[in-house]
């Protein structure tokens, strides 16, 4: 049974998650920052009235930052009861993935994404990587206390 | 199809009540003003919404009398208004006499007497003053003059013509309207007894008038229906099965007749027209002020606060080895009792979802006669309860939706018996708690259902494809399903703030269910109570942030009088004279981790105590005090000390409300976090 993925991109790296996992896509304009927060959480948004934190995938992902375009998108995952907005450069494809297509990451890809892609893809000449969306938007408090 | 008055007596009275009083304060406060020469914009609006609210209610419950005397003391104060606020000295002791005559009106409704007529002569000087205020000498009589031709006029009573009069004098149109009788007529069930059955749901039939003479169908008798009403010559006509039938205004059109409630409402002194009923309920058993119950709120949570320093202080004990055991059991007991606590004090802002409810039946009563509809309220809420806050809020909405049912999604009877639906459509309200934390509503009807491709075309986009998407369509602001807006709903708020209030205000959801031909269904999901604070809204590099009021205290901070003591760190804190004593000043800036582009701290301060000791956090700008729904960070990613929540304040975008104790605290280069999450122990 193939499933559909969101796909986007970050720092011209295409990423794939789960369409079941994702509420809904928002473009953005700009995000509440929150002192205090971890480095990579971008702020709040407001999504169909409920105020969510946004993980800004390029700090997430160890990326330089870059100014944020019109193509710029939040998409906004549902992880149990929590909603978290991942900032992505850009998010404009769903594409069906089947488990056949999908490959273990190789070890190296895996311990330098610190776990953050689950598998990897291959479809046509493109190489698209499943991202572990817990992962990433994490399970880190916001202060060590 | 009536509703029973007698049911809505009781809320009447207390409302009406309590109006009167204010407004003799009110009063009084404006005789003073007049004799001062000052003038008092304010108070003149406030009496006139007092005024507006009891004639609104009056003509609910039917009470003309008093909608008359009303009427013509709104109508003086509109003037005063005008004027910039100030109401003549002479023209508060017939006011008085005005407030006198409803008391009187209202203590006769409450003891089951006749309610008597309104005094002419006191309307006619409540009139006069409505004339000098607008510069021309006031007209003896009456405002408008009925237009009546003699062989009808002859027929007519004097308490007929008075009763007319104050219907005109209500906003109403006082029409005549001419019925044919035929046996073509009669062979299609229309006779003057089944006439008067339609007419009458959809106006008050002053009196039936046959008169003799040629007809257009060459019969020779013809009955004259005086009417007053609010519905409109087409659908009156409709009802009496069309020509030839007539309908005629009997107002005398060379004097300007008089201004329709509609236009009142419309011009700037005009309150809210939902303002009847939204105003909010108040509770006929005890009224204690919010703001006491979010003192008792206050206090809890202080109490929450020190007991998980306590519990701190004990699992310290613990450690080193102390026998804690019974002080542990305490504790738990503790926090159990502070558990039920909050529960009780949250309970007493609860109120019944009936309770709230309790005047759409005079509402729709009213649509019934200003859209000629046949329609039947449903309710059916059992005991379900919202926080008093939630409530309020919430009111506005439901008002609007069930104004958009009976006027937009109800057919007219005629509509309905032709797609084989009962003449008499339903507005059903419904209500179950869905959670401990949320309550489920809905507002349906069994009207035509939203017309998807007319509204997509009215927007100018494709149909929607799903139910969701033809709900947001909906709600886009300035969007209307009608091509000219009603009279009723025309006026009133679209959609969008409907899912402001629900959504974005709340953080509840909205959705629709709508059938073409079956009806539509409104489901919103509210939270159970929602956290209210009173907040200073200020600016703090270039960007907006709210502190609760209660936190702290204001001061105006003077760059030169600022003394810096010597600082081993860059930037160290400067100290500012408060009450004579120097507070450390620390720009806001700073613990907010942002760059200000400024030299120097801002201009005002906030002073909180922290651990004791007052310290200053300077920003740049006050923008102003107001009410937040505040909103608390669920995520563990965004729970920071500091930050008790964010709002909205009305731009879509998150403002964080910031709680500047632990904020300083948490950042105060001490590497100890002190901060305490307030739902640790009581959540």
């Amino acid at each position: 049974m193939s499933t559909l993925h969101v796909v986007f991109k970050v720092a011209g790296a295409e990423y794939a998650i789960p369409a079941s996992e994702v509420m809904q896509m928002e473009s953005f304009t700009s995000a509440t920052p929150v002192p205090g927060a971890p480095t990579h959480v971008a702020g709040l948004m407001q999504v169909r009235g409920r105020v969510v934190p946004v993980v800004d995938a390029r700090a997430r992902f160890g990326l330089p930052p870059v100014d944020r375009t019109l193509d710029s998108r939040v998409v906004v995952g549902q992880l149990g009861s929590r909603t978290v907005g991942l900032l992505v450069d850009s998010a404009r494809e769903v594409m069906k993935l089947a488990p056949e297509q999908l490959q273990p990451p190789p070890p190296m890809v895996a311990e330098q994404a610190q776990g953050f892609v689950k598998a990897v893809a291959q479809v046509g000449p493109r190489l698209v990587m499943l991202i572990d969306f817990s992962r990433v938007i994490g399970e880190e408090k916001a202060h060590g206390g | 199809m009536s509703v029973d008055l007698a049911d809505f007596l009781p809320a009447y009275l207390t409302e009406v009540e309590e109006l009167l009083s204010a407004a003799n304060a009110q009063l009084l406060a404006l005789e003073t003003a007049a004799r001062q020469r000052s003038a008092s914009p304010r108070t003149v609006r406030e009496l006139f919404r007092a005024l507006h609210t009891i004639k609104g209610l009056s003509a609910m419950v039917d009470v003309e009398p008093i909608v008359s005397i009303a009427h013509w003391m709104e109508t003086a104060l509109r003037h005063a208004d005008q004027a910039g606020g100030r109401l003549p000295e002479a023209s508060v002791e017939p006011m008085m006499e005005g407030l006198r005559a409803i008391e009187q009106r209202v203590r006769q409704l409450a003891t089951g007497a006749h309610v008597s007529e309104a005094p002419r002569e006191l309307l006619e000087r409540l009139e006069a003053l409505e004339g000098t205020g607008r510069g021309h000498p006031g007209q003896q009589g009456t405002s408008a003059m009925l237009q009546l031709e003699p062989a009808l006029a002859t027929k007519l009573s004097a308490s007929d013509q008075e009763q007319l009069l104050a219907g005109i004098a209500s906003g109403r149109r006082a029409l005549r309207m001419d019925y044919v009788p035929s046996a073509e007529r009669a062979a299609q069930g229309l006779t003057i007894n089944t006439v008067r059955e339609r007419v009458g749901h959809l106006a008050e039939i002053v009196k039936v008038v046959p008169m003799a003479g040629a007809t257009p169908g060459g019969g020779n008798l013809t009955f004259a229906l005086l009417l007053l009403t609010g519905a409109e010559d087409s659908v009156l006509l409709e009802a009496v099965g069309g020509p030839p039938a007539t309908v005629q205004s009997i107002v005398e059109p060379s004097l300007p007749e008089t201004t329709p409630i509609s236009d009142l409402l419309a011009e700037p002194l005009a309150p809210n027209e939902e303002g009847a009923v939204v105003e909010p309920r108040r509770s006929n058993v005890l009224r204690v002020e919010v703001t006491r119950l979010d003192d008792a709120l206050e206090r809890l949570a202080a109490l929450v606060v020190s007991r998980s320093k306590l519990a701190r202080a004990v699992k310290e004990l613990t450690d080193a080895g102390v026998q804690t055991r019974e002080l542990v059991q305490v504790l738990h007991e503790n926090a159990r009792q502070l558990r039920d606590l909050r529960a009780s004090i949250l309970h007493l802002r609860m109120v019944r979802v009936r309770d709230v409810l309790d005047r759409l039946p005079l509402l729709i009563r009213g649509l019934r006669r200003s859209t000629g509809k046949l329609v039947r309220l449903e309710l059916d809420v059992g005991e379900a309860e919202l926080d008093k806050a939630v409530a309020d809020r919430l009111l506005p909405a439901i008002v609007h939706l069930v104004r958009n049912a009976v006027d937009h999604a109800l057919e007219s009877p005629q509509e309905r018996r032709a797609a084989g639906k009962p003449e008499e459509g339903v507005v059903r309200l419904a209500c179950h708690a869905r959670s401990s934390a949320r309550l489920e509503l809905t507002v349906s009807d069994d009207g035509r259902g939203v017309d998807a491709a007319a509204a997509a075309a009215r927007a100018g986009v494709p149909v929607p494809a799903s139910s969701t998407e033809l709900l947001e369509l909906l709600c886009r602001p300035g969007l209307s399903t009608r091509v000219s807006a009603s009279a009723t709903s025309g006026r009133g708020m679209g959609m969008d703030i409907v899912k402001r209030i629900t959504v974005d205000q709340l953080g509840g959801e909205l959705s629709l269910d709508t059938k073409p031909g079956q009806g539509t269904t409104f489901s919103l999901g509210v939270p159970l109570t929602i956290t209210i604070v009173d907040a200073f809204v200020f600016e703090c590099a270039a960007l907006r942030y709210a502190v609760a009021v209660s936190a702290v205290e204001i001061i105006e901070v003077d760059a030169a009088s600022l003394v810096r003591p010597p600082s081993l760190a860059n930037g160290g804190v400067a100290l500012v004279e408060r009450r004579g004593q120097a507070v450390p000043l620390v720009p806001l800036e700073r613990l907010l981790q942002r760059e200000s582009g400024r030299e120097g701290p801002g201009p005002k301060a906030f002073v909180v105590r922290q651990r004791g000791t007052p310290v200053a956090f300077a920003v740049d700008k006050l923008l102003g005090q107001q009410e937040i729904v505040l909103r608390t960070l669920e995520d563990p990613l965004v729970q920071v000390p500091g930050v008790a929540g964010a709002t909205d304040l009305g731009d879509g975008q998150p403002t964080l409300v910031l709680d500047l104790p632990s904020l300083g605290a948490a950042r105060s280069g001490a590497s100890r976090m002190e901060y305490v999450p307030q739902k640790g122990g009581v959540a």
